[in-house]
């Protein structure tokens, strides 16, 4: 990762539709190398505020801060030179281009650099795509899909990342790779923050985690903690709750 | 024997006027995800300027096409960065924003040089002949100009970092953008290089066709039939598609008449929709 890393700040964020309130209040930090989970129900606000952070929409109330940076507003692309970067829940791939061509764009125009290549090299190796290189990106396999679009998105080489579902749709023989793919970025200083509803990745992954319940902030903390809480259970998986976390 | 050789020059110097124009409009398509209504008036507009230029300020026929592409360019620049790009995501506000220009472009061509098409002749006359077979000079400039403008819009788009940007964005603008592209930067730029294709031809064409302010009328018919045709938003689909045209209405034009040939084309394009929906070389979905 390119320059000194910086912590992301969001302060009283808020976000409305319209009448419709979709964020109220959201604060936290993410600090350099940390892993965050994002959790709450459909409809929590999850994938908003992951679109806010990142500038494809703008929030109604707050700040967003990199270091002492204030990036509130900042339009997608600006956010992403500067390391803000996030994925997409669906396939996040040029679909028309090869994979060779795909990570070629992403080098290109982003902060990564067309001498990024040898950066990814390891993750093209483990995830498989070494060897199909020059394979249009959507006829790949589903799996081979999503994780071509994690690469990309650490192509741009984050600073900050922000994957939204990185597992959904994956065979569960697939999830691993998300967690090698965490791993490796957050060692390099890069900082994720993760929504998810695999519980078990969520677990494995996040040292802690935000609850998204309605917009607002029902909890955060160590994982283990938040997770036995009444009121997470109760707003995140109803009554039976008990399985399910 | 003749008549079906002068058929092939006519039908690839028609192919390749054609092919200018589709390409134009299949990159807007393909790239802001909007259907430019306005690029016959483009046409239009390049044929007055380059005949204002050289009827009013007396420059060489090659200088007033340059005129135009650049003024024809330049006004599609500007008209998306200003106009398109706020309602760049809504289809039927830019229908109605590009239609409205049109209007706005032959009427006023309209109110400035009259109903009457005005003397505007190409600067190259004569034919060669080989055999029986003649070949209009004025065709082989044209084709000549229009290949080597075709060559280098496929030389930006394959080539360049531009180009790459540009198709990274008619492939999926949420990536792209996620990776630092900037479309308020290059729709305007891809608009612009449309328009300036627009321009260009109809620069080269309405001194040999005719100048008119509704000139750009048919063009967008065929445009749009050729884009189709092709694959809205394909490139290599809207080139070839081009030629196709090019070809079915010079061969049916020497064979069977002018009307004729107009009937023949559109069979054609049916028949080929209705065996591929989505044209030679569409796309199920489109990214942009």
């Amino acid at each position: 990762m390119s320059g000194m890393a910086r912590d992301l700040r969001v302060e009283g964020l808020a976000k409305r539709f319209g009448g419709l309130r979709v964020l109220e209040d959201v604060d936290f930090t993410l600090p350099p190398g940390a892993v965050l989970g994002v959790i709450g129900p459909n409809g929590a606000g999850k994938t908003t505020l992951i679109n806010v952070i990142t500038g494809r929409t703008p929030p109604t109330a707050g700040r967003i801060l990199l270091g002492s940076q204030d990036v509130t507003g900042w339009p997608t692309h600006a956010l992403s030179r500067l390391g803000v970067v996030r994925s997409f829940q669906q396939t996040n791939t040029f679909k028309t281009a090869d994979v060779r061509e795909n990570v070629a764009r992403a080098l290109r125009f982003s902060r990564g650099g067309l001498d990024g290549w040898t950066r990814l090299v390891p993750l093209l190796r483990d995830f498989g795509l070494a060897d199909r290189l020059e394979e249009q990106s959507d006829k790949l396999p589903y799996g081979l899909q999503k994780m071509l679009g994690l690469v990309l998105a650490y192509a741009a080489d984050p600073q900050v990342l922000l994957l939204d579902e990185p597992a959904a749709g994956l065979e569960r023989s697939e999830r691993s790779r998300v967690d090698d793919f965490v791993h490796h970025v957050s060692r390099q200083g890069c900082s994720v923050l993760i929504v998810e509803h695999d519980m078990d990745l969520v677990r494995r992954l996040c040292p802690e985690i935000l609850v998204l319940d309605a917009g607002a902030v029902l909890a955060r903390g160590a994982v283990a903690e938040v997770l036995a809480r009444p009121d997470v259970i109760a707003a995140y998986v109803g009554a039976d709750a008990g399985d399910a976390v | 024997m003749h008549e079906f050789w002068s058929a092939a020059i006519i039908g690839v110097s028609l192919g390749a006027q054609y092919a200018l124009l589709a390409l134009g409009f299949t990159l807007i398509f393909g790239i802001l995800g909007v259907i430019n209504f306005a690029h016959g008036g483009f046409y239009a507009l390049g044929g007055y300027v380059a005949y204002s230029a050289v009827s009013g300020l007396g420059l060489p026929y090659p200088l007033a096409v340059l005129a135009a592409v650049l003024v024809t360019a330049a006004l599609g620049y500007v008209y998306e960065l200003f106009v398109i790009e706020r309602f760049v995501d809504d289809h039927l506000a830019t229908m109605m924003l590009t239609l409205g220009l049109y209007l706005m472009i032959s009427t006023g061509l309209l109110a400035v040089f009259g109903p009457q098409s005005p003397e505007f002749s190409f600067p190259v006359k004569g034919s060669y002949s080989i055999g029986a077979l003649r070949i209009a000079k004025e065709n082989l400039v044209v084709l000549a100009v229009c290949g080597c403008a075709i060559g280098a819009i496929y030389w930006l788009i394959y080539r360049t970092d531009l180009g790459r940007a540009l198709r990274a964005l008619a492939d999926d603008r949420q990536v792209a953008t996620t990776q630092g592209m900037r479309p308020r930067l290059l729709f305007p730029l891809a608009f612009g290089l449309a328009t300036g294709l627009a321009g260009l031809t109809g620069a080269l064409v309405t001194p040999i066709l005719a100048l008119s302010p509704s000139a750009g009328d048919p063009v967008l018919v065929t445009s749009f039939l050729t884009v189709i045709l092709g694959g809205l938003g394909s490139i290599a689909g809207a080139t070839i598609a081009a030629l196709i045209v090019g070809f079915i209405e010079a061969y049916a034009s020497v064979y069977l008449g002018g009307s004729a040939g107009a009937l023949v084309l559109f069979i054609m394009v049916l028949v080929i929709l209705l065996a591929r929906p989505t044209g030679l070389f569409g796309r199920q979905i489109r990214g942009a």
